[in-house]
């Protein structure tokens, strides 16, 4: 184990979590098993109790879970002095890269789902007979079981992370003629394809930015059914076709540009060398308004209630303003970059 | 569009032109080709027709950037690892040995001022003498 305050932290958080993550799975089942709809009025404050303190718990644990995924990042950039020939967290994901590859794809996994949860919890508890709890609880035992293998994952990696051996620098991964990130787009749009991922690029997420604008406007609420369901699920397939989109921009065109290497594509040194310093800032802008995309998909599918539905809109609004706005910042910073750079 | 939204956009529009400020006037130099920090005794300067000069890590880094822009470059300076004078390339003596200057690219060539500096250091660590990697041909 490589002992410093982030791995210290880190384990501590996982610890935390998983503890309290374990109690949070348990609870959530013997609730689940003893839930009624309808509970008789002497048992209704022990019952609306225990249900509080269940929620409270899933919140507490959810959001410390949360943060844990740029502190991961954090830790992995702490790592690159202790290892020899790694030169940014590329090299650092040398070691055990199985155990990584999947912390790394379980992190944000969990961070999607959590926030999803939380949201609905939010709709659910700002509703007077909580008409979502049964709901929210079958969804929770889901986080939980993310957030448990989540949590072991952290613990397992940290205990066992050390520096043993010597790695390659990421420039001969990233910067070698036949890279993935290279050989994937230019199978897709030919030999020119760093100009097309461009412009591909500024289209989908305008794109984006306008149908999200769509959904904020006072005469949304007048569209009928039909265009109204077409602007969202072209929002949901636009959100999805943007991901790869914007990472293979990134490790093509952006990164290069703005670390002003042009021949070196490692997007882990653009997020961590200091290089370009608000870069996580623009990556993180960028997920938040993926997530809340998706995020408003998962309050559509499970807040479909009478009772809720006023309270459900107003939040599905708020989701949205921060999904275009998040669109639009990271487009406005990175465009302002490769301007003035 | 409400005042936390514009509010907002002000914020990151300032962010952003902190970020370039950075880069443009604080950053202290690195690798033109992979961006790391530059040790004093492998740096190569490449200095351009244009007269401005790219700063490199090593000969590793050097050479390959080296070879995608030989219509640009004016001259290559190395520095001699062992005095650390800096020389033009085509004056330095190389080695290529099993002694590495930089474990992130696997760098083994080696630069020397003086003839019998690389011929100490060929014999020290198992080398041979190579040409010089930046030659202009014309």
């Amino acid at each position: 184990m490589i002992v410093n305050i982030y791995t210290l932290i880190m384990l501590f958080v996982a610890i935390f979590s998983l503890s309290l993550g374990g109690f949070l799975f348990l609870s959530t089942i013997r609730t689940l098993l003893s839930f009624k709809t309808t509970v008789p009025l002497e048992d209704k404050s022990k019952f609306e109790r225990k249900g509080y303190l269940v929620f409270l718990l899933a919140c507490v644990t959810l959001s410390v879970r949360m943060i844990v995924w740029p502190w991961f990042y954090f830790m992995l950039q702490s790592f690159v002095s202790e290892i020899p020939g790694a030169m940014c967290m590329f090299g650092v994901t040398q070691i055990f890269p199985s155990t990584v590859t999947f912390l790394q794809i379980i992190k944000p996994i969990s961070f999607f789902i959590m926030g999803g949860w939380l949201l609905c919890y939010y709709i659910d508890k700002s509703t007077p007979t909580a008409p979502l709890a049964r709901k929210n609880l079958l969804f929770l035992l889901i986080v939980c079981g993310v957030l448990l293998a989540d949590g072991i994952g952290d613990i397992y990696y940290v205990i066992r992370m050390k520096p043993l051996m010597s790695v390659s620098c990421c420039a001969t991964f990233f910067d070698v003629p036949m890279r993935p990130s290279a050989m994937i787009p230019q199978a897709v749009f030919g030999r020119n394809f760093q100009k097309i991922l461009f412009i591909v690029y500024y289209v989908t997420n305008i794109l984006l930015i306008a149908l999200l604008f769509t959904s904020m406007s006072k005469k949304w609420v007048s569209v009928t059914s039909l265009p109204r369901k077409i602007v969202l699920y072209s929002q949901y397939a636009i959100g999805i076709i943007n991901i790869p989109v914007v990472i293979y921009t990134f490790i093509e065109n952006i990164a290069p540009r703005l670390m002003q290497l042009p021949y070196h594509h490692c997007i882990y040194c653009f997020m961590g060398n200091g290089m370009v310093p608000d870069a996580p800032i623009m990556l993180g802008l960028f997920v938040i308004g993926t997530f809340a995309i998706g995020w408003m998909g998962i309050i559509r599918l499970l807040c479909k209630n009478g009772e809720a539905r006023l309270i459900t809109e107003r939040l599905l609004l708020k989701v949205n303003n921060v999904s275009v706005f998040c669109f639009l910042a990271s487009i406005i910073m990175i465009t302002i970059h490769l301007i003035l750079i | 569009m409400t005042k936390k939204f514009w509010i907002g956009l002000i914020i990151i529009l300032f962010i952003a032109l902190m970020g370039v400020s950075y880069q443009k006037f604080l950053k202290n130099p690195h690798c033109a080709y992979d961006g790391s920090p530059v040790t004093p005794i492998y740096e190569i300067d490449i200095v351009l027709k244009e007269k401005s000069t790219k700063k490199f890590c090593s000969i590793y880094c050097a050479s390959r950037w080296f070879k995608n822009n030989v219509t640009l470059i004016d001259h290559v300076v190395v520095t001699d690892e062992i005095r650390g004078n800096k020389i033009d390339s085509y004056m330095a003596y190389f080695v290529e040995s099993e002694l590495i200057t930089n474990e992130t690219n696997d760098n083994r060539i080696h630069v020397f001022q003086q003839r019998q500096d690389a011929i100490t250091h060929a014999e020290k660590f198992h080398g041979t003498m190579t040409d010089d990697p930046f030659s202009l041909d014309e």
